[in-house]
């Protein structure tokens, strides 16, 4: 007992001793003015832009940010709970930039964007802190996009293909499955070497936890971290929320690696940071946003970039979500989005009530990267499906004024619409390429042209099935060599010839 | 376009500086009409507050404040104020006192917006997350 008594008193004395008492020079202000969340200060000369200040409040210190530096006075957001300050109380300077924790203690957690923790599994073990602000790397580190994301989801790897370093925005009203999206294209990063940060802005808390509760499901917590600013948090934290995602996507850029971040959604940031404006007073203008709103969503997708070799090959891939009202693609901010972002999702309301889900619309939907973000393989076969989804709309719209076709144009469509069939998709059930590949190949080839349209998800999911038990080979190929050759093709071939020769339900 | 208090007390230092006393008289009789002119009497402390700042600024003149626990001795005013001198450059010092027992001890400065917290309880406060640490 004696020696850890002894030890405890040695080590309380070695600490003492270490301990230098430092006479600290400060910089302090006073609040003048406070009240919604902002903070109006004097003092504090030599304050920088978006520095920490510390206010020393009866209840506690509480933190905020210098945002306005006018001639006489400082204009701060409060980043927590600003209630317990008064008038006249004392404001300290940090001399720092506002900074989170990053590193790999953040994955799997649940984290606010100061990085505080809210699942309660403890401490974040930060390997560093990485400011909130940052300029995006110049066009000297960058490289082309040029490798595939996988969202597993078949009619974006097909029609619209997300590349790693790609910006590509998610659009449509509410309640039409965006977030849906976003959530299976994370889920099915497991085993593609990349780390998910998924940034949600003023949703309901609710519906946090059922997401965080469905990543933990399908094991993909384990590579993701959320960082949740709540529909009752201040503007000031659904302000930096992005940011901040965005700073601890930066760490993993930085070690080359390849990071996949979904912000949803920025309708709401940008509503945020209106509130924010209009109470630091600054000018509004077109639907009362302030001047910068447009930078404010530039400098933060700007961030999402593919660097080249020399720079670590990391990159950050983007899937900013913006909420429209009823349709208007034509208001403020999401025409601002769009022309930022390199193409965009585009989901349409009436397709979700038809029941074709994910409602994505082949037609308003563009990728920018375009085909060079795909493996070869879906290349050769996703390059006819887009001709063709295009040719059926268009017949489509023809045909219903009930004239006689002729049979080709009959065809075409009877194609098209088991073409639509195949791109309904259930929530959570991401679709590995290979067998994404291998059912367009079978459409394309005109071998599903005899199944029944109605038959259709049956006739893939039991296609998928025998893949895996008869064709396992094959799909390994696909999955490896990423092309397909001659050779290939015919084993493909005969595999879904095998297949059909069981079923019953075909059309004779 | 609306003349600001700063503009104000500028304009007056401007005016009154280096000047006899009886100029000053006449300036401060002119500068009172042209107040009352544009209705901005009321402004009067607040032009006079910063015309103090103007003037300290100016003429190298720091306003401290020195909180203690204990009374400062003549020798410990001294040194106190040499280190003001040193740490804020300015010519002369006006140091005001207040003894404050809940800092237990040393000294807490404070001049402009600057704080230098020498106190015996901010020490002890940071050893104690120190140690917790």
């Amino acid at each position: 007992m004696s020696t850890t008594k002894d030890f405890i008193v040695e080590q309380l004395k070695e600490q003492i001793a270490g301990f230098k008492a430092e006479v600290k020079h400060e910089t302090v202000g006073r609040v003048i003015e406070i009240g919604d969340g902002i903070a109006r200060i004097e003092g504090i000369s030599e304050v920088m832009m978006s520095e920490m200040l510390e206010f020393k409040s009866a209840a506690g210190s509480v933190y905020g940010m210098a945002l306005n530096l006018e001639e006489d006075r400082v204009g701060a957001i409060i980043l927590g709970d600003y209630l317990g300050i008064k008038e006249g109380d004392e404001v300290k300077c940090l001399n720092r930039i506002l900074e989170v924790p990053v590193g790999n203690g953040v994955i799997g957690r649940v984290v606010n964007p100061l990085g505080v923790p809210l699942d309660g599994k403890g401490e974040i073990q930060a390997d560093k802190f990485y400011p909130v602000e940052k300029i995006a790397p110049g066009v000297i580190t960058r490289e082309k996009v040029k490798q595939p994301v996988q969202t597993g989801i078949k009619a974006i790897d097909a029609i619209i293909p997300i590349g790693r370093g790609q910006r590509e925005l998610i659009i449509g009203d509410r309640q039409i499955g965006k977030s849906a999206i976003a959530i299976d294209a994370i889920i099915n990063q497991k085993g593609q070497n990349m780390k998910c940060i998924y940034v949600a802005i003023g949703q309901k808390e609710s519906k946090v936890a059922g997401i965080v509760g469905k990543l933990e499901q399908f094991g993909a917590l384990e590579y993701t971290t959320v960082v949740l600013a709540g529909a009752s948090d201040p503007a000031s934290l659904l302000y930096i929320a992005p940011y901040a995602g965005c700073a601890m996507a930066e760490y993993f850029l930085d070690k080359g690696e390849d990071v996949l971040i979904v912000y949803d959604d920025l309708s709401k940031h940008a509503v945020a940071y209106r509130e924010i404006s209009l109470l630091l007073r600054r000018p509004p203008g077109r639907e009362a946003y302030p001047g910068d709103v447009f930078y404010l969503h530039s400098r933060l997708l700007e961030r999402a970039c593919k660097l080249s070799q020399e720079f670590g090959g990391g990159s950050i891939t983007a899937l900013p979500i913006i909420e429209t009202q009823s349709g208007d693609m034509s208001a403020y901010i999401p025409t601002n989005v769009i022309s930022i972002t390199d193409g965009q999702i585009y989901l349409m309301p009436e397709l979700f009530y038809q029941g074709s889900r994910p409602a994505v619309d082949a037609g308003l939907s563009v990728s920018r990267v375009g085909s060079d973000a795909q493996i070869k393989a879906m290349k050769k076969v996703a390059g006819k499906m887009k001709l063709e989804a295009a040719q059926f709309r268009e017949l489509a719209a023809f045909a219903q004024y009930g004239s006689e076709l002729d049979k080709d144009t009959m065809a075409k469509l009877e194609r098209g619409k088991r073409l639509q069939e195949i791109f309904k998709q259930g929530q959570y059930s991401p679709v590995p390429v290979a067998n994404q590949i291998l059912v367009f190949f079978a459409l394309i080839n005109g071998l599903a042209d005899d199944v029944p349209v109605e038959k259709i998800s049956d006739f893939e999911a039991g296609l998928y099935k025998y893949a895996a038990s008869s064709g396992a080979k094959i799909l390994k190929e696909i999955t490896e060599k990423k092309e397909l050759s001659e050779k290939l093709e015919a084993e493909m071939k005969s595999l879904i010839n095998d297949y059909k020769s069981g079923l019953d339900y075909l059309i004779k | 376009m609306k003349i600001t208090i700063k503009q104000f007390a500028l304009s007056l230092y401007e005016t009154v500086d280096g000047k006899s006393p009886n100029q000053v008289k006449a300036v401060i009789k002119k500068f009172v009409e042209i107040l009352a002119e544009n209705n901005q009497l009321s402004k009067a402390e607040k032009i006079t507050a910063e015309f103090i700042k103007i003037w300290n600024n100016k003429h190298g003149i720091v306003e401290a404040r020195a909180v203690s626990a204990k009374v400062l001795e003549k020798p410990a005013v001294k040194l106190l104020k040499d280190y003001i001198v040193k740490l804020s450059g300015a010519k002369e010092v006006m140091l005001s006192r207040e003894i404050n027992k809940d800092i237990l001890g040393g000294v807490v400065i404070r001049y402009g917006d600057r704080v230098v917290d020498g106190s015996l309880k901010t020490q002890l406060v940071d050893l104690k997350d120190k140690l917790i640490k």
